[in-house]
């Protein structure tokens, strides 16, 4: 009995972390498939896909997207930051109702969200917003609940003792602030500028309503394209912005070091 | 702007001190207020005009109610968001399992395959699931070579093709609220019970199952409302025959110009997500009472 | 490390908490300012896409030293919800809509009026023809919905759009979206095939169209979608416009398309320019030149569509299978687009019941 339930056990593992990972080895492998029929002989794999993308109609979308999340993750790093600090350190009174206001976007639905800013950009009348600025600003409300709860937890997790330690031998605030709370904040500051960063370039039910002619983001591009064709290009296409991803993860942990944070920002 | 607070104790400068507490939200604010509260108080405010007249009316609230379309999207959701929390919480707790008792090498590999795909974005996964699961895709392939089948199975643009990706979409959410869960049991427990000689099936039903019950309700709801709320997937892998909120939402903005119409649904969705989260956060809090008697 | 992120970022939160709304208007505007002269031209993606590029597109370029961003984003009804929803501000400067949008635009003074003056060659176009889209579109292309069957899996050729119902074509039949203007065309000439007539009385079409959905293996938006399915040979008859059709028997496929005796609808394609573009010379100079004699000829053989213009020298054989002149189209079925374009949404909410619903 205990033999056959570790068996299920595993087998049910092993399941499941193959459908984890099916579809990315399909697209993977679509991607270097020669034709639109999927292939996994290795002999018959090409790169032309991959060299298809090297054209403005993926490149400036990408661009685009890139410039959008660099831009969000850098903007919400700081909001969410003032808003932790706010919070967290100096520990204003109504702290509470002011992180539940600085996290209430999360309860709402992304296409919510969408709808309700394109309604506003369009009945007042702001309809040049839409595009950049108001892609920019909706992924901000979207990705400022994130940097604002890690930075505020590292806040939290930050010993006080070092703190007044400063205070007693005369730092003064902007002193400490600089030399032991960013120090310190940093993994969380870094772990939600990543976060945004993601969210922000992978978005789509907030961008969708939100892009306008020659400013569609990458993921957009991706969807509007698959109406029309589902040839292996958006394989490539798909392949080449997880790498992306990863890459600029990298990146950012090389800088910020994170990963440890991570766990426990997402509690 | 240097030194704040320490050089005076008089009273008037301690109250621009709290004051001055509150300066570094006003950025922040001032965006979440122009971009997040005004757009959603104009949203519904814009529910209650009439499409062509922009008069006050209850006729797009009333026609939602009434509307068997509507209705049927709205079930279709709910039914969806359903099915993907309970796919996502079962198929989730042996890997969290796994990834909170493991201390072999392999937790590591099961950890990066079980939440990397986060990171790919909904579009690479769910075209995945179009190349698999579509009429001349591999599944039907493959059936149809094996003799299975003579034509191929609907698998896409339906129920179970849009439960197939979103539950793939879902799963890394509900994995990380069972882990913490799982992590929380003290392993010690199991292993008393099995030293006093009872069954693995025993312990799981007995230990593991009833004290991981808040992670379980926690998946369950991550996964629900995720799932009501996703755009890609069901719009991709669902098409045309299989319409939800989401899809609707969209369809009513871009097609048909009935911006109150588009709004009422998107307050429908957001109370349906509330009240879930609601419900489902008293039931937690509930158990977690419960449990720690 | 640390040391050179600091400066920065108490330079960077002084900044934004002395002036919170300037910092981020900056923000937003900074990004969208400095764009060269280009025109953004809204239209279809697909193969469409690759011809448009290569006998339209570039040429303009080559010609006018405008760089053109092209935008295959959304059917026909989609783009002008854009239009409606921005005031005319869309962000595409020209977009290739149908006659029905066309009308609606220029009702409600959406899109800009052409004149001889701003595009010239619009007389060298079928007046009859080019007044069917008002002031307000140029017509740029004629095709009509035709039958598209595999002629090497049905039995015979079919004449009649009864064809479809055919109980071998059961499952071997897809269908157009309601996004996709071939839906409601599809749907009216089976209301007149079964006695009723293109606008009012179409229960006819629909009921037809219920039985139909029976016979079909699904819905699809895209016209380059749908053809992947007859390509596959997943689906053996559909109702397609005729210049994709010729595209298909083009490429050697075992294809044929008909005119069903019945009679059929006609696509007016249609080039627009909202009214708040900001490139209002350059769109009229893009119209002007996919009018131009040459340009049409680039595009009735590249795309295989009828033209409005009479005076182009195109093959016979090309010819005898398009639109090209009036009395062609009065062989057609024409409704009454601006009546039509308001009886949509409803159409749109009995096909969801009607007819997607029977294909469940």
């Amino acid at each position: 009995m205990n033999r056959l339930l570790s068996g299920l056990f595993w087998i049910s593992l092993c399941l499941i972390l193959a459908f984890i990972t099916l579809p990315l080895l399909v697209v993977v492998a679509a991607s270097l498939s020669p034709s639109s029929m999927v292939t996994f002989s290795p002999a018959d794999w090409t790169m032309k896909w991959y060299a298809a993308l090297w054209a403005s109609k993926w490149l400036d979308p990408f661009i685009l997207s890139v410039k959008i999340a660099v831009i969000v993750s850098l903007v919400s790093g700081v909001l969410g930051a003032l808003g932790a600090y706010a919070v967290a350190y100096e520990k204003c009174p109504g702290s509470e109702a002011i992180m539940a206001f600085l996290l209430s976007p999360l309860a709402v639905p992304q296409i919510v969200k969408g709808v309700a800013i394109v309604l506003f950009l369009s009945s007042a009348g702001l309809y040049t917003l839409l595009g950049t600025p108001g892609l920019i600003a909706g992924h901000i409300v979207l990705t400022l609940p994130f940097a604002a709860r890690m930075i505020a937890t590292s806040i939290y997790n930050f010993d006080k003792n070092l703190d007044r330690a400063a205070q007693i031998l005369g730092a003064s605030k902007w002193q400490r602030v600089r030399h032991i709370l960013l120090p310190l904040i940093k993994p969380g500051l870094f772990s939600g500028m990543t976060f945004a960063f993601i969210i922000s370039f992978n978005n789509i039910p907030l961008s969708v309503f939100l892009v306008r002619p020659g400013q569609t983001t990458l993921p957009i591009t991706v969807i509007n394209y698959m109406e029309y064709s589902l040839d292996p290009v958006l394989a490539a296409v798909n392949v080449a912005s997880l790498i992306f991803i990863l890459t600029t993860i990298f990146l950012f942990e090389k800088l910020g070091g994170f990963s440890a944070q991570i766990h426990g920002g997402s509690k | 702007m240097t030194i704040v607070a320490t050089d005076s104790p008089a009273a008037p400068a301690l109250r621009r001190f709290a004051l001055r507490g509150y300066v570094p939200l006003f950025p922040p604010f001032a965006v979440l207020l122009l971009f997040f509260a005004v757009p959603i108080g104009m949203m519904i405010g814009i529910s209650f005009q009439d499409p062509k007249t922009a008069q006050f009316s209850l006729g797009s609230y009333q026609r939602f109610l009434t509307d068997g379309l509507i209705i049927a999207g709205l079930f279709r959701t709910i039914l969806m968001s359903g099915l993907v929390a309970i796919c996502v919480t079962v198929m989730a707790y042996p890997v969290a399992y796994f990834l909170a008792r493991s201390t072999s090498r392999w937790r590591a590999i099961v950890f990066a395959l079980a939440i990397a795909p986060e990171l790919a974005g909904v579009v690479l996964r769910t075209y995945g699931w179009l190349i698999i699961l579509e009429d001349r895709g591999f599944v039907n392939d493959a059936l149809i070579w094996l003799g299975l089948v003579s034509s191929p199975l609907p698998l896409a643009k339906n129920l179970f093709g849009v439960v197939v990706g979103l539950t793939h979409v879902v799963l890394p959410f509900g994995i990380l609220a069972l882990l913490t869960s799982i992590q929380g049991i003290d392993p010690n427990i199991e292993k008393a019970a099995q030293i006093l000689g009872a069954s693995r099936l025993s312990v799981i039903r007995h230990i593991l199952l009833p004290l991981s019950i808040p992670g379980t309700v926690s998946s369950l709801l991550i996964s629900f409302t995720m799932a009501a709320s996703a755009y890609a997937t069901p719009a991709l892998l669902g098409g045309a025959r299989f319409k939800v909120l989401a899809t609707m939402i969209s369809e009513q903005i871009m097609f048909y110009i009935n911006w109150p119409m588009a709004a009422v649904m998107a307050i429908v969705l957001l109370v349906l997500m509330l009240a879930i989260t609601f419900a489902g956060g008293r039931v937690e809090t509930r158990l977690h009472k419960k449990l720690n008697v | 490390m640390t040391r050179d992120i600091h400066p920065g970022n108490q330079q960077e939160l002084g900044k934004i908490m002395k002036t919170p709304t300037i910092t981020a208007a900056a923000l937003l505007t900074t990004v969208t300012a400095g764009h060269c002269e280009q025109l953004i031209v809204n239209s279809y993606g697909g193969p469409y896409e690759a011809i448009i590029m290569e006998r339209i597109i570039k040429p303009f370029e080559d010609k006018t030293g405008i760089s053109v961003v092209y935008d295959p984003v959304g059917s026909s009804s989609q783009d002008y919800a854009k239009i409606k929803a921005t005031n005319g501000r869309p962000g595409f400067d020209v977009v290739v809509m149908t006659a029905s949008q066309s009308l609606d635009g220029c009702r409600d003074g959406l899109l800009e009026k052409f004149t001889p003056a701003t595009v010239p060659n619009l007389e060298k176009l079928s007046p009859a023809i080019n007044k069917i889209a008002g002031e307000c579109g140029a017509v740029h292309e004629l095709q009509y919905m035709s039958l598209l069957w595999r002629t090497d899996k049905l039995k015979a050729a079919p004449s009649s759009w009864a064809a479809l119902f055919d109980s071998e074509l059961k499952g071997k039949v897809i269908l157009p979206t309601f996004q996709n203007i071939m839906a409601a065309n599809l749907m009216q000439v089976l209301s007149v095939q079964n006695g009723g007539d293109l606008l009012n009385n179409v229960d006819p079409g629909f009921k037809a169209m219920a039985q139909l959905a029976k016979q079909s293996v699904g819905f699809e938006q895209s016209s380059a979608v749908m053809e992947t399915y007859v390509k596959d040979g997943q689906v053996w008859a559909m109702p397609f416009w005729n210049g994709r059709a010729q595209l298909l028997v083009d490429t050697g496929m075992p294809v044929d398309y008909i005119k069903p005796v019945e009679g059929t609808i006609p696509l007016i394609a249609t080039l627009n320019v909202p009214v708040g573009t900001q490139n209002k010379e350059a769109a009229m100079k893009f119209v002007n030149f996919f009018l131009e004699k040459s340009s049409q000829e680039a595009w009735v053989t590249g795309y295989k569509v009828g033209s409005a213009r009479s005076d182009i020298d195109v093959p016979d054989a090309v010819r005898a299978k398009q639109i090209t002149t009036e009395e062609d189209l009065d062989k057609l079925l024409l409704p009454d687009l601006s009546i039509m374009a308001a009886k949509l949404p409803e159409w749109g909410d009995r096909w969801e019941r009607e007819v997607v619903h029977a294909a469940n």
